[in-house]
């Protein structure tokens, strides 16, 4: 099923929690919404649920109108963060509700459906089971098979991860994403933790203040946020203003950000590009020439530097600073630099006990990025 | 009609299903209470179709009304709130901090005197401590002359404190229950010694509910009408038992000026305490409460022994006052005119005719109108109580308003209502030319209903409210509809809270007395307290028979809310 939301905004009194929200999902697609809390994406859920009617605009399922649609007309399965599992009825009978109001998909009878769902799951034999009874990734996997059990056009997933610990939230995850494709269903996802997203979404829709900032594929959104605030939301970033010196005749522009001048390549130059690119990125690139791309001398703007694009003693752009933290990660080290009151971030390859002293803290360390590997936001 | 515009009306129809039922809700409330109260106000401030001042004014100005009535009502309003924290306060301290045999039970017994009938309190004070009672008789078997103590201001204090006192146990162990801990011990790594941790820390967190157990107390005991009639009589009357002397004289504007005083008062500390009561909600058991100790010490120092021996007078103390009356009943019910056993009183309840020994109150009658009284509060009160708790809980504008109206029975006496249905309803009424009249029966009904669906609403809501409303939406979001979704997963989930406010309900309307009194119809529509009364100025044995009869009502009705209803920290 193909969702769209047009201009959806979403008022309670005077405070705006959706202001003009637009997205659309594809068929079978599994989209997120992520964003820090009260920035709107449970509140989009649920207008799309049917559990809150939009102050203007309209939520369509394949180009229908949900206005004055009913959440029990909507064919609509959710997922909530606490799993909401109706603790008078056993897992079996949760898993079954819904099928009071429907016949099971695929003709078979209820106890099958059930029994396949549990199945799907990973915990069949559990019909007779209290609720009370289970594990918290047990009832979030029950309530996951109660919302697919009617076979629901849409699923909404409103963070049903964030009650679980991390390793638990992982398998899950994996889980929940398998399921997802293996039925192919349209699915929707709410998340404030920026990894998930990037994880296991085709799309994801960056919200802040009612608002969505950027839509993109998750590399997309990573290595080519529109905004400041998309850049420092997703992963860490190293986002620093600058102002134009020149346009040198070899290409590229010269910034300088306080007393130290750097070269940034001009244009787009997309790092691990992948996948077809969508109408929606043909859209949004046909957008970003509509802003002056051309900055001119003396303009301001704002850039970014991944951690993982700062390396040691390498790259045209140079900038020295103190060590000031240090913290090691495994697979890479992140170091925290002083430079002259801006402080940076550098994820270094972590290179085994003995090159640990060469980030002690109070050292000097010389780190330089590319040009291509800054990224102009707006 | 087609299918789809029939299911089209349905949806239309049960979306407007909850405004529907609240609307009826409100029809029954305005007939059954506001405006028999209206009423009572009306012919306070009306004379000849004129509005005046003049009763109101009379009593307002009338040494007699202000001194000898109101001001000895508040009085022992004041002394009784006293009697019961005295009494209730060290219960608290036993329940919270203390770890004995029974403490659970008995912390649950302390609802029990909330469903009692208070004319059957009277009447085991009477047993106790009347010409012919307990204390008498013991005292005459150890050869001391007998003392007087009916007919006392202290009489009805202890009576008073029988009532209350549980109560403010009740309200101040949860609250000290809910201390946590953790806030004592970081006190005394602070410096504080335990006597100064108690005081900046743990007392602190209690006074609110101290506060609320007092006030609640003065709030019954300002309002007392039974206890007050049968331990004080007109001697010592209280507003309410002036007001029911005045209906018994036909003096109805005198009645009607009193009631508005009284009902001014007890509305204002009701409005006082909900606000003090909505500030000051604790949050049930604490995660990490302090710790209890043993009743008796493991070493006996000079404290631990003076703590002891407290604990043992204080045991004595509430055995007197708790104990003794109610064993005092049981006792004199089975006691004959010559001091043996005897099963008379009882086989005189079952007679159906009246006799001399009954003073024309036919006791059989008394106990089928009881029940039936019973079952028609339960037919109106319990659906009122649900639908006002389902309201109380929802969110919508003016729900504060809603609140307190639906709350306002708390606050007006038993008499002001019946007051208002005898005059108003059972009188007759004129409605477009016709006149409506409805019968005794009916409206002791109606005022049983209006005083037990509170409780009912506050068994349920907090149920309600509890309820996670992620629940409904998923059972929405797989096909429920919003009446299917209550019926399926909210209601299963409150029924606990709506059989123990049913419990209620019957305990309520079996023990009503103020208004039943007012509209009983001469002997054809009394109730078992109506009876009781009737009996007591005249003979103890059926009396207490009858009072054991309601103690036994009232004990089923307390195992019922105790099973299903949750432990009611609030009330």
């Amino acid at each position: 099923m193909r969702l769209e939301l047009d201009a959806v905004s979403k008022r309670y009194g005077s405070a705006t929690a959706l202001d003009s929200v637009s997205l659309s999902v594809d068929d079978g697609e599994f989209f997120t919404l992520v964003g820090p809390s009260g920035c709107g994406k449970t509140t989009t859920l649920r207008c799309i649920a049917g559990f809150e009617s939009p102050t203007e605009g309209t939520v369509r399922f394949d180009g229908e109108s949900m206005a004055g649609v009913a959440p029990e007309s909507r064919g609509v399965g959710v997922v909530f963060q606490n799993y909401a599992l109706f603790p008078h009825l056993s897992v079996g009978e949760n898993v079954a509700y819904g099928l009071r109001f429907t016949d099971p998909p695929g003709g078979g009878s209820r106890d099958e459906r059930v029994a396949e769902l549990l199945d799907l799951v990973d915990l069949a034999g559990f019909e007779d089971r209290d609720p009370d009874s289970l594990s918290g990734g047990q009832q979030q996997r029950v309530a996951l098979a109660r919302a697919l059990a009617p076979g629901p056009d849409l699923l909404l997933l409103d963070e049903p991860m964030s009650a679980l610990d991390a390793r638990l939230r992982d398998r899950l995850r994996r889980q929940v994403k398998r399921i997802q494709s293996e039925l192919g269903v349209t699915t929707v996802y709410v998340t404030h933790d920026q990894s998930e997203a990037l994880a296991v979404s085709d799309r994801v829709a960056v919200l802040n203040r009612g608002r969505v900032e950027q839509v993109g594929q998750p590399r997309e959104l990573y290595h080519r946020p529109r905004t400041r605030f998309v850049a420092e939301f997703l992963g860490e970033n190293n986002v620093l203003d600058a102002v134009v010196e020149s346009r040198p005749e070899t290409g590229g522009i010269r910034v300088g950000v306080g007393d130290a001048v750097f070269t940034l390549a001009e244009g787009r130059r997309v790092l691990g590009r992948a996948g077809a690119v969508s109408d929606e990125r043909a859209e949004n690139d046909a957008k970003d020439g509509d802003r002056p791309a051309r900055p001119a001398p003396g303009d301001e703007l704002t850039f970014c530097v991944r951690p993982e694009q700062l390396r040691v003693g390498a790259g045209t752009n140079r900038i020295r600073g103190t060590v000031v933290d240090t913290e090691f990660q495994g697979a890479t080290t992140r170091v925290r630099l002083d430079w002259g009151g801006t402080e940076l971030v550098v994820a270094v390859e972590d290179g085994g006990e003995e090159a640990a002293a060469e980030f002690e803290v109070g050292t000097t360390l010389e780190v330089g990025f590319a040009p291509a590997s800054a990224h102009i936001v707006e | 009609m087609s299918s789809a515009s029939v299911r089209r009306a349905a949806r239309a129809l049960e979306q407007r299903l909850l405004t529907l039922v609240a609307a009826l809700t409100a029809v029954v409330l305005l007939v059954l209470f506001y405006y028999p109260v209206a009423t009572v106000f009306a012919d306070a401030v009306l004379a000849d179709g004129r509005v005046t001042i003049e009763p109101i004014a009379a009593v307002l100005t009338s040494e007699f009304y202000l001194v000898d009535i109101i001001w000895f009502t508040a009085k022992q309003a004041f002394y009784s709130t006293l009697a019961s924290l005295a009494l209730g306060l060290p219960a608290a301290w036993l329940f919270s901090r203390f770890e004995f045999r029974g403490r659970e039970t008995l912390r649950s017994l302390t609802i029990l005197p909330f469903v009692m009938p208070s004319i059957m309190v009277a009447i085991g004070f009477v047993a106790t401590f009347g010409r012919n009672g307990t204390l008498n008789r013991a005292l005459s078997a150890v050869g001391l002359p007998p003392v007087e103590l009916l007919f006392t201001l202290e009489a009805i204090i202890v009576a008073h404190a029988f009532y209350n006192a549980p109560l403010v146990a009740r309200v101040v162990t949860a609250a000290w229950e809910s201390v946590d801990a953790r806030t004592v011990e970081t006190a005394r790594s602070l410096g504080a010694n335990p006597r100064r941790a108690f005081r900046d820390v743990v007392l602190p967190q209690l006074l609110p509910s101290i506060g609320v157990g007092a006030t609640l107390t003065f709030i019954f005991t300002f309002a007392s009408f039974p206890i007050v009639l049968a331990l004080g009589g007109f001697q010592l009357a209280t507003i309410e038992v002036f007001v029911y002397s005045r209906v018994r004289d036909l003096a109805y504007a005198e009645a009607a000026s009193l009631a508005v005083v009284e009902t001014a008062v007890s509305i204002t500390l009701t409005a006082v305490y909900l606000r003090y009561e909505a500030s000051q909600r604790s949050a049930g058991g604490a995660a990490n409460p302090l710790p209890r100790q043993s009743v008796l010490p493991d070493d006996w120092t000079p404290k631990s022994t003076l703590r002891t021996v407290g604990i043992a007078g204080y045991t004595l103390v509430v055995g007197l006052v708790f104990v003794v009356p109610i064993a005092s009943m049981v006792l004199a019910s089975v006691t004959g005119g010559d001091g043996g056993f005897t099963l008379a009183n009882y086989a005189f309840l079952a007679e159906r005719q009246a006799t001399g020994a009954s003073f024309q109150v036919k006791p059989l009658p008394a106990i089928l109108n009881s029940l039936a009284f019973a079952a028609g509060t339960l037919v109106v009160a319990v659906p009122m109580g649900v639908t006002m708790a389902v309201l109380t809980t929802r969110r919508y504008r003016g729900r504060g308003l809603i609140d307190v109206l639906s709350m306002a029975p708390f606050a007006v006496s038993g008499i002001v209502v019946g007051l208002g249905l005898l005059r108003g309803l059972v009188f007759g009424v004129d409605v477009l030319g016709t006149r409506i009249r409805v019968t005794g029966a009916l409206a002791i009904v109606a005022a049983h209903a209006v005083g037990a669906y509170p409780f009912v609403t506050r068994n349920v809501a907090p149920l309600f409210a509890r309820l996670d409303g992620r629940l409904v939406e998923s059972a929405r979001s797989l096909g429920a509809t919003r009446t299917r979704a209550l019926v399926d997963i909210e209601l299963p989930l409150v029924w606990t809270g709506v059989v123990a406010g049913a419990a209620f309900a019957v305990a309520i309307s079996i023990g009503e007395f103020d208004s039943t009194i007012i509209l009983a119809e001469g002997a054809g529509s009394y109730t078992m307290p109506v009876a009781v009364e009737r009996f007591l100025g005249r003979r103890l044995g059926p009396a207490t028979a009858m009072g054991c009869l309601l103690l036994l009502v009232t004990s089923a009705s307390f195992l019922v809310v105790d099973r299903f209803g949750g432990r009611w920290g609030e009330l």
